[in-house]
């Protein structure tokens, strides 16, 4: 032995603590002369490691300790015992062991189905191979009214990036053909038309994000301007199946451009966590070709994503490329334009910004919706440490028993952790199966497609969900029991210690106090959306359809001034007024419910200041204002009549009043070389509610192609149905997609609707559950003070008096309760609200309905219980004894 | 028999145990068997091992000398009993009879 190797045997206090005492010489002599023999053949780290792999080999029941005692104990029969016990307490006390069992599978039932939902929103847009590598450039833009960040950049930025920044392994640029107005376009192959929409894209598309090819070179596929990448479902749908579809030549036809393509890969469909989804990729340099202005510095035609190389400093990248536009293009200057990149996955849960800073996004949804499920396992477990303790009697003499005979405190906590284990197992089946059975309810509500599915980290989570559970619903009541002292429990003269009924009252107050938060929630943000649904807007979306000119549309940068014509589009909007049922029609180009087209560089007293501030400026045809009924306040709409072009504006009050204009009407503001305002509007609500009325300019331009129709009420299918026909007519092989604005604009609350359809059921499920906890407990009261009832109705006690008797103590605690969730509620209601621009006041009754429907639902549930025992003929009781 | 049966690798410790005679400890069994067996076995199977059948009544023990290279530890003889050897000779006649019994596939036919 080499007098250095004594430093390097390894510890033996970990065979010492767990290797049974008489083994022990033995066993570390063992071990001590295996390691010094593996010294000789192998170097010190090895041996070291299979001294350790051979330590936790050691670990055999034969081998080790039993933990605690050095005696046997026969475990198999105790665990045999505790389980026949827990199964006849369950026989023997049906309604508490079903009330357990509801109240906690339905808890776990919520809770598991959070978590899937939770998990599902977690896994968007992670699966791409270099996730944590992969950024997206984002841009700031510094206007007069505050940071205006934004996900496009110019499109040769992509280009640039890669060739003068080291760190930038892959960019691509990408269009989802935003700026060609309308998005679909039709392939043809032989007599197969097929509408199809799609994205252009750089050449590593393929190799930023890991959509799978299933024929095709990832490296090659968009390489040549005339290649086409194709999903599997579209070339199903155009050649019947993906074999022999690589190169075959499709026709494309699309109001902005058309051409051959050839089919370079077949893409397999893109996943629903997938936030990207297109039918088809395209090259971006066929965009380049057909939009001129695309290829400028200065437009923003394309969003650019970025594989960093593996150990990039993110913010030291984000300052080198801050500026970068500016030496592109001098008028970039770089106090207004800022680059800077965020991580693709995190868009999803984080993506909105204000004034330049992130706020975070959908992840404040995922944090609420985490906390109501952790708060609805809380309530249900509560009612299974609630009802274990308050029938601690029944357990009395089991307990005195066993402890008499000799029993440690540890063998009775065993036990009844058993019975609890179990009856959370029960729950925990039950729960599966109900989350199996409602998950299709549930993926409608959230609009997820969430499989059931049995995955290593869904059995994960159950598990964490199951140990949980048995530890808040078992912990207590096992620490609690076993606590009796075997003599008085004996004697009878048992009397629940008040400590005991004072967990107990306070969770009955915690159950309640959070059931009213959830009712208060519910009832808030029904009235919220239901103000927003039915608030007067300033303009009258009902009856409204609107719909999509999908055919070649020209307007004065397209073509339109050097002599094209927009014949086909002009003709449809004439036929479209004269078909039966419509009211009136107008067109404009974008939106104006949500992300409107918005105008800087606007000035209106010569001074620079001015050209800073980015007002709303929708694009908007003739008769907009009559078709959506916005009130005219000075001046006159757009018309024909007057040879109105995009030289003519009409603002909004606000504009005017921003601007400090005495008499708007006939003054010239500075924009787009001079134009003419020539009307003011009321203000009016243009997106939802979330948003404040902002200075607002309409410009005109007549050949808009979103169409917007008022339709006669009590006809709309035969006005639409005709409707669709002339559009079949005009634009052959295009689907006439349409939608009423009115749907359009509950859109921009659906996140708000499903919160609040779901906490409907939150709400619902904590009551229940709360109830039935309260129920249990009435009946467990009841029960005992059966005698009691009898004596004070023989000493002429009224059923009043003991209906009042029994139920006091459940009264009062639930207005514990709703002391304490009234305030509470009312701060969380009012941050909630906080996110509206627009929203309704808090009002009093909303917390005192809350309060008074849980006190009610109380009171009805203690008082079916109390009234039945008040009503027994006291003989029954009494008798005997 | 039926309940003290011998497992494969029980089976395997006993007869080097046999083989061993003086020399049957831990780690020298253990040595044997690797050389034998051309793998790396745990200290753990072969204690388990040992330990059941000094349960089951195969083996003997008796503390033996200490060395440095034990760290001063002693070592534990093992010894096969009478009735290990009767049980280990029934299993070779079971097995003989076994071997007798087959017939000569796959050999044969080649």
């Amino acid at each position: 032995m080499r007098p250095s190797d004594k430093h390097i045997i390894p510890p033996k206090w970990l065979l010492r603590l767990f290797i049974k005492k008489k083994y022990l010489e033995e066993i570390e002599g063992d071990m001590e002369e295996r390691f010094q023999d593996n010294l000789e053949r192998y170097s010190i780290r090895k041996a070291r490691r299979l001294y350790a792999w051979d330590t936790l080999k050691l670990f055999r029941p034969l081998l080790m300790k039993n933990i605690g005692k050095d005696y046997q104990l026969n475990q198999y029969g105790m665990l045999k015992h505790n389980l026949v016990l827990a199964l006849r307490n369950f026989k023997r006390y049906k309604t508490s062991f079903l009330i357990n069992v509801i109240g906690l599978s339905t808890g776990l039932a919520c809770t598991l189905l959070i978590y899937l939902w939770v998990n599902d929103e977690l896994s968007v847009d992670k699966f791409h191979e270099k996730d944590i590598r992969l950024y997206q450039v984002m841009q700031n833009l510094q206007y007069g009214n505050g940071i205006e960040t934004q996900d496009l950049t110019p499109a040769p930025l992509a280009k640039a990036l890669l060739e003068e920044i080291p760190e930038v392994e892959y960019a691509v640029a990408v269009n989802d053909f935003f700026s060609l107005g309308s998005r679909e376009g039709i392939f043809s192959y032989e007599d197969n038309r097929i509408e199809a929409s799609g994205w252009f894209a750089g050449n590593d598309y393929f190799n930023v994000f890991s959509y799978d090819l299933i024929k095709g070179d990832r490296d090659h596929v968009l390489t040549d301007k005339s290649n086409v990448v194709i999903s599997e479902r579209l070339a199903k749908k155009i050649f019947g199946s993906t074999e022999g579809a690589i190169g075959e030549t499709l026709e494309w036809n699309h109001s902005s451009f058309s051409n051959l393509f050839q089919v370079s890969g077949i893409f397999k469909n893109l996943p629903h966590h997938s936030t990207a989804q297109f039918d088809f990729l395209m090259s971006i340099e066929v965009l380049l070709d057909n939009d001129h202005w695309a290829k400028a510095w200065t437009g923003n035609y394309a969003e650019t994503y970025l594989i960093l190389r593996e150990g990039t400093n993110v913010p030291a990248f984000n300052k080198k490329i801050a500026n970068f536009l500016k030496s592109k293009d001098a008028r970039l200057d770089d106090e207004f334009f800022n680059l800077f990149v965020q991580q693709y996955s995190r868009k999803y849960l984080y993506g909105q910004y204000q004034n330049g800073i992130p706020v975070g996004g959908r992840a404040s949804n995922v944090k609420l919706f985490s906390i109501i499920a952790v708060f609805i396992l809380l309530i249900a477990c509560t009612n299974f440490v609630n009802l274990s303790t308050a029938q601690a009697s029944r357990k009395m003499k089991e307990i005195g028993v066993k402890k008499a005979m000799g029993a440690k405190r540890k063998v009775l906590m065993t036990r009844f952790l058993i019975e609890s284990i179990l009856v959370v197992f029960i729950s925990l089946l039950v729960a599966f199966l109900l989350v199996v059975l409602l998950l299709p309810v549930f993926n409608d509500i959230t609009g997820k497609h969430i499989q059931p599915s049995f995955d290593f980290n869904h059995m994960l989570a159950s598990c964490c969900i199951f140990i949980l559970a048995v530890f808040i619903s078992g912990a207590y009541p096992a620490f609690y029991l076993s606590g009796f002292s075997p003599i008085t429990v004996l004697k009878g003269k048992f009397k629940t210690s008040t400590g005991g009924l004072w967990l107990r009252k306070s969770l009955v107050v915690f159950q309640f106090t959070l059931s009213i938060i959830f009712i208060v929630g519910l009832l808030i943000i029904n009235q919220q959306i239901e103000f927003a649904q039915t608030k007067n807007m300033g303009y009258n979306r009902d009856n409204i359809i609107k719909f999509q000119w999908k055919g070649t549309l020209y307007n004065p940068w397209n073509g339109l001034r050097d002599g094209k014509s927009n014949i086909k589009f002009d003709a449809f909007m004439q036929a479209l007024k004269e078909v039966r049922g419509v009211v009136n029609t107008t067109n404009m180009s974008g939106n104006i419910l949500d992300k409107i087209v918005k105008q800087s560089d606007v000035s209106w007293r010569d001074q620079d200041s001015d050209r800073y501030f980015l007002f709303q400026s929708p694009v908007v045809g003739y008769d907009y204002l009559k078709t959506l009924g916005i009130e005219l306040v000075a001046g006159r709409t757009f018309s024909k009549e007057h040879n109105d072009d995009y030289s003519k504006v009409i603002l909004n009050a606000a504009a005017v009043k921003h601007m400090e204009l005495e008499n708007p009407i006939g003054r010239i503001i500075k924009m787009n070389g001079g134009s003419e305002i020539i009307g003011v509007v009321k203000d009016f609500h243009y997106g939802s509610l979330h948003n404040t009325i902002e200075p607002l300019i309409f410009r005109l331009e007549p050949h808009g192609r979103n169409i917007l129709a008022r339709i006669e009420t009590g006809a709309e299918k035969a006005t639409i149905k005709r409707i669709k026909e002339l559009y079949m007519e005009f634009l052959l092989g295009y689907v006439f997609d349409f939608s009423f604005l009115d749907d359009d604009y509950q859109a921009l609350y659906a996140s708000e609707q499903r919160v609040a359809i779901l906490s409907r059921y939150f709400a619902a499920v904590a009551i229940v559950i709360s109830c039935l906890g309260l129920f249990g407990l009435a009946a467990f009261t009841t029960e005992r003070r059966v005698k009691e009832i009898g004596i004070r109705k023989i000493l002429g006690s009224g059923v009043f008096g003991i209906v009042r008797l029994l139920s006091s103590d459940f009264s009062k605690m639930v207005l514990i309760a709703i002391i304490i969730a009234l305030p509470l509620s009312y701060i969380t209601a009012s941050r909630w609200l906080d996110s509206f621009a627009y929203r309704i006041d808090l009002q009093w009754w909303y917390f005192i309905g809350a309060g008074s429907l849980a006190l009610l639902i109380a009171c009805f549930t203690v008082g079916m219980q109390t009234i039945k025992a008040a009503k027994t003929n006291p003989v029954d009781c009494l008798r005997n004894e | 028999m039926k309940k003290n049966r011998l497992g494969e690798f029980q089976e395997l410790i006993l007869m080097t145990v046999i083989v061993l005679q003086e020399e049957a400890y831990g780690v020298e069994i253990q040595r044997d068997l690797e050389a034998r067996l051309n793998e790396r076995l745990s200290v753990g199977a072969i204690q388990t091992a040992l330990k059941r059948m000094e349960e089951k009544g195969f083996l003997t023990s008796e503390w033996g000398e200490s060395t440095q290279k034990r760290g001063g530890k002693r070592k534990r003889i093992y010894q096969a009993t009478p009735y290990a050897h009767r049980v280990l000779r029934e299993m070779k006649d079971i097995r003989a009879q076994l071997w007798k019994a087959m017939p000569e596939l796959g050999i044969s036919k080649t």
